[in-house]
């Protein structure tokens, strides 16, 4: 009894994931099809594999790729700078105002994204930040230092107190404390930063469709919908594209998978 | 000496300069006009008059927009459904396979599949759902069942749940099922094995362990997931922007994609922000009701 309720629940299991991954097969054999097979045969391997289709994708990818790492980076950078600099305001020292100035920084979480869209959007207007990679790279990156404020926070109030009082006794001056003993610490806290803020940034679908125009600055979630399909290669091309725009995160995904796993389950107190 | 102290009591505000700026600018200052502005008929531009409740009285009355409201809590109950039910079953399941190896395996392969973008899925779902070309229809075909194959997308009978249904079983969408997954995998595997022996020690069978000590062992990863279902699906924006625009008809027009046709394609930008207001209070309301309500049932265990 118990055996069959265990090779049921390993083939239901086999199922599921079959379900998750067989998606994700169609899209990588199908990218090297031609648009004829692609209708009739979806579901076999391709007769022949015609690279030449991501060739013609990256022509149209690289470029949105390229401006979406220069603006993944510095999201990045600015989250890192700003809400390890806060996080170690609050634990560090003690000082007037300091939880209303916390709880003014947490409030935010609980404000829809999507409610801030017009004023932010009218705001990058006045700034002259319109179409403009400091458009796209700042009100993102406001989003994200509140999450990553809390998250670098609680790591940081687990640091022993007398590793402070010892630095005091040395003499060392508080950037050197943060820099020498605070961020080599808060390392497995950082990186988790560092891949939440990097997949948001990456992903991001709304703000870069309302913040720009044109192809100077496109985003390439926004290029991805804009893919133009040619007459003989079809949908080829365009799932070449989905495929290429895919593996900067699927390489760091191999990287460091278990910092993969940390970053997406803590972005679960972003809500 | 008397420098050095005024100093002191400056420094920790040094380091929150930073952080405020950027969030006074794009946060603080755009919400305080997000609520301003919902008092205005406003372009954006050059029409800017304050006109009172006009655009909560207009919202209120606005058809399109309670039905998309309506459709936002439909999306809602499915969301909460999925998040309680598949990635629940399957880290129980995996949890069952005793081979750690295995479930490494298996968890890294669902993960794998959480950081392709989630416009790529949006738009591989896109091709499996088209209504000629597209995967599903063709399989349907070629195992004898054209009966049930349809134009998914482009039906207003079917467009909301075929919108609903990208990325099933949806352990690739981290907002999904793919974080409550990991979460409720991760809570599984620290639950401490001394706990599990005294319950086989007891004779307990599969379901009663699960009840008894799996599901409350996981209950606040559970709640934290249903809470940010809640929250999101009142937000969907993506796959319905991308997929349906709201349409066929009105047949998937939610919240977000109504505020954004108001805003950006009619330029009612001060109607848009009433809007936002609206869906801004509704989500406060729905978090306290939902932080009251899990808190009772925690005291109630």
């Amino acid at each position: 009894m118990k055996k069959t309720a265990s090779v049921l629940g390993r083939v239901l299991l086999g199922f599921i994931v079959f379900l998750t991954l067989i998606p994700f097969f169609l899209l990588l054999s199908n990218s090297f099809k031609w648009s004829e097979e692609i209708v009739k045969y979806p579901f076999a391997l391709p007769a022949e594999w015609h690279f030449t289709n991501y060739a013609k994708a990256a022509v149209q990818v690289i470029r949105p790729m390229c401006n979406t790492f220069i603006v993944t980076f510095f999201v990045i950078l600015i989250v890192l700078v700003v809400s390890t600099l806060a996080a170690y305001a609050f634990v560090r020292f003690q000082f007037w105002g300091s939880t209303f100035l916390y709880l003014a920084i947490m409030a935010l979480l609980m404000i829809p994204g999507f409610v801030l869209l017009i004023p932010q959007f009218i705001q990058i207007t006045n700034l002259h930040m319109y179409n403009t990679y400091l458009g796209l790279i700042l009100p993102p990156a406001a989003a994200s230092s509140a999450t990553a404020t809390f998250l670098l926070k609680t790591s940081m109030e687990g640091l022993s107190k007398s590793l402070f009082e010892a630095a005091d006794m040395e003499g060392a001056g508080e950037l050197q404390i943060l820099a020498k003993i605070v961020v080599p610490l808060s390392k497995p806290t950082l990186s988790t930063v560092i891949i939440m803020t990097g997949l948001a940034a990456w992903n991001n679908y709304l703000w870069p469709l309302v913040s720009t125009t044109g192809e100077g600055t496109q985003q390439i979630a926004v290029a991805l919908t804009k893919l133009v399909r040619s007459m003989v290669e079809g949908n080829g091309v365009m799932f070449a594209g989905y495929v290429t725009a895919s593996l900067p995160l699927i390489i760091l995904f191999c990287c460091a998978s278990k910092s993969f796993v940390a970053g997406l389950t803590q972005g679960a107190v972003k809500g | 000496m008397k420098k050095k102290l005024t100093f002191r009591t400056f420094k920790p505000y040094l380091f929150l300069v930073p952080i405020f700026v950027l969030l006074i600018v794009f946060k603080y200052v755009p919400f305080g006009m997000a609520i301003v502005k919902s008092f205005f008929n406003w372009n954006g531009a050059n029409l800017n008059e304050f006109i009172g409740l006009d655009n909560f009285i207009e919202a209120f009355q606005d058809e399109m927009f309670l039905e998309s409201i309506v459709r936002a809590f439909i999306v809602m109950v499915v969301q909460v459904l999925i998040v309680i039910s598949i990635p629940l079953i399957t880290a129980e399941l995996l949890y069952a396979v005793r081979s750690k190896r295995m479930q490494y395996i298996t968890r890294t392969a669902i993960t794998f599949t959480m950081v392709v973008p989630t416009v790529v899925v949006i738009l591989l779902w896109q091709w499996l759902l088209n209504g000629d070309t597209g995967v599903i229809n063709n399989f349907l075909n070629s195992v004898g069942l054209s009966s049930l194959a349809s134009p998914w997308l482009g039906s207003a009978k079917t467009a909301l749940g075929s919108v609903l249904a990208v990325g099933f079983p949806w352990l690739g969408m981290v907002s999904l099922g793919g974080m409550p997954f990991l979460l409720y995998f991760g809570a599984l595997q620290s639950i401490p094995g001394d706990l599990f022996e005294a319950a086989d020690l007891d004779g307990v069978t599969l379901f009663q362990r699960i009840r008894m000590i799996d599901l409350p062992m996981i209950a606040s990863q559970i709640k934290l997931m249903v809470t940010l279902a809640i929250i999101n699906s009142l937000q969907i924006f993506d796959a319905v922007y991308i997929l349906t625009k709201g349409g066929p008809g009105t047949s998937t027009m939610v919240p977000a994609v109504y505020m954004y046709e108001q805003g950006f394609s009619y330029r009612r930008m001060g109607y848009c922000s009433a809007l936002g207001t609206i869906l801004f209070l509704l989500i406060m309301l729905l978090t306290i009701f939902n932080n009251k309500f899990l808190k009772n049932t925690e005291t109630m265990d």
